[in-house]
């Protein structure tokens, strides 16, 4: 039972039930059904409108911004994603792009070895959005069964975000789904949940991180 | 020698560096045995100032740094023969609005997992000279406090600008609530 002391002050004796030594973070989404019509299957063509759903990280120093970017296309920083798919340290990497959102379960997903993270880092940010969603008019709101979630060390889902039935999400390509971060030398998760009208994460990185 | 004292009985620690310990042994079958050591840094009012001054699971370090928490252990597992937990204490860096500390021993979801002291092996609670080693007091949880599922262990606290320690050994039944009610 939490006691509140002062406003905004609470005390949880509730316990953290969640294995943070790694953490995967998991997007899940479905194939888009294809039009069977003779005009769609002769002029669309396959890739146009196969939802591609990227995992983000940025790993954040104790200013909250990433310190080290890499080269200009963002190669070997703190930012890790499809064209970076494993921090230089290895303790953060991607499982490798998915493109249309094939086979069952979580379609990409990002592991982050928490136990050995550099002291350098204080927080990481992970984020979802789907590839150039805005020149193909997607958003969140039209894509099948999507999720993000969180899982801890020993399977434990510790968060998970409908995107298909959320209406918060209708309309919006990025979200800044949630946060590690550390506490007195323990790493804990924070849900954020907050979507944005971009399908550039790299806009939400320049905003908010740099 | 060791001090071991009495219900009630006091002493003039003289001392800086001191560890509160807890150890008990694993449960061999059914649930898991969860013990807390906890930490309340109380101003003269008896109440923590704020919520950092609580040290416990969700809070490792009090805010003046004078208190830390060596870690939360879930099942006694931790060390075999000595402290599963530990809280480490350095008076000197005591904030200055703070008159005692109270140290106290929980059992974590007694009531959901129907456990009390007397079901858990070889239980204790203590406070060591922290360079020496030396015990100034300490509780068999499993023997003296059976039907408990919390218990005030003992204080530090300032009289006349010296330190001293009073062992309480108040028990309580509703777990760590019935603790932070009291102080928070």
């Amino acid at each position: 039972m939490p006691i509140n002391l002062q406003k905004g002050q609470t005390i949880n004796l509730e316990k953290d039930q969640f294995d943070l030594s790694s953490v995967t973070i998991g997007l899940g989404w479905d194939v888009t059904k294809k039009e069977k019509g003779f005009f769609s299957s002769l002029f669309a063509s396959a890739e146009d409108d196969d939802y591609d759903l990227d995992a983000i990280a940025f790993l954040l120093n104790k200013d909250g911004k990433v310190a080290n970017v890499g080269n200009q296309k963002l190669e070997g920083g703190d930012v890790i994603f499809f064209n970076n798919l494993r921090h230089t340290s290895g303790n953060v990497y991607h499982t490798g792009d998915n493109r249309t959102g094939d086979g069952d379960g979580d379609d990409e997903q990002l592991i982050v070895k928490l136990n050995r993270i550099g002291s350098e880092y204080e927080k990481i940010v992970f984020l979802v959005s789907i590839y150039q969603g805005i020149q193909k008019n997607q958003n969140f709101g039209q894509v099948d069964n999507a999720f993000i979630r969180a899982v801890d060390a020993k399977n434990h889902e510790i968060l998970r975000y409908d995107l298909s039935h959320d209406h918060s999400f209708d309309g919006k390509c990025s979200m800044v789904f949630g946060e590690l971060y550390r506490h007195n030398g323990n790493w804990k998760f924070r849900a954020i949940g907050m979507p944005y009208e971009t399908d550039n994460f790299v806009e939400i990185l320049k905003h908010n991180y740099l | 020698m060791a001090i071991n004292l009495q219900k009630g009985q006091r002493v003039a620690i003289g001392l800086q560096h001191l560890t509160v310990g807890l150890g008990w042994d694993p449960a061999e079958t059914g649930e898991d045995f969860d013990l807390d050591a906890v930490a309340c840094l109380l101003a003269e009012n008896k109440k923590i100032p704020c919520d950092e001054f609580l040290v416990y699971y969700n809070n490792t370090k009090s805010a003046d740094g004078s208190c830390e928490s060596t870690g939360d252990d879930r099942t006694g597992g931790n060390s075999e023969e000595g402290d599963d937990e530990q809280i480490i204490i350095n008076l000197s860096k005591v904030d200055s609005k703070i008159t005692s500390i109270v140290f106290s021993a929980s059992i974590y979801e007694a009531k959901k997992r129907k456990q009390n002291f007397g079901q858990v092996q070889n239980s204790y609670i203590r406070i060591c000279d922290t360079n020496s080693g030396e015990e100034l007091c300490k509780y068999e949880l499993c023997e003296d406090f059976s039907v408990e599922t919390a218990i005030e262990f003992g204080r530090l606290y300032l009289h006349n600008g010296e330190w001293k320690f009073e062992a309480t050994g108040i028990g309580h039944h509703d777990g760590l609530n019935g603790i932070v009610n009291k102080y928070c």
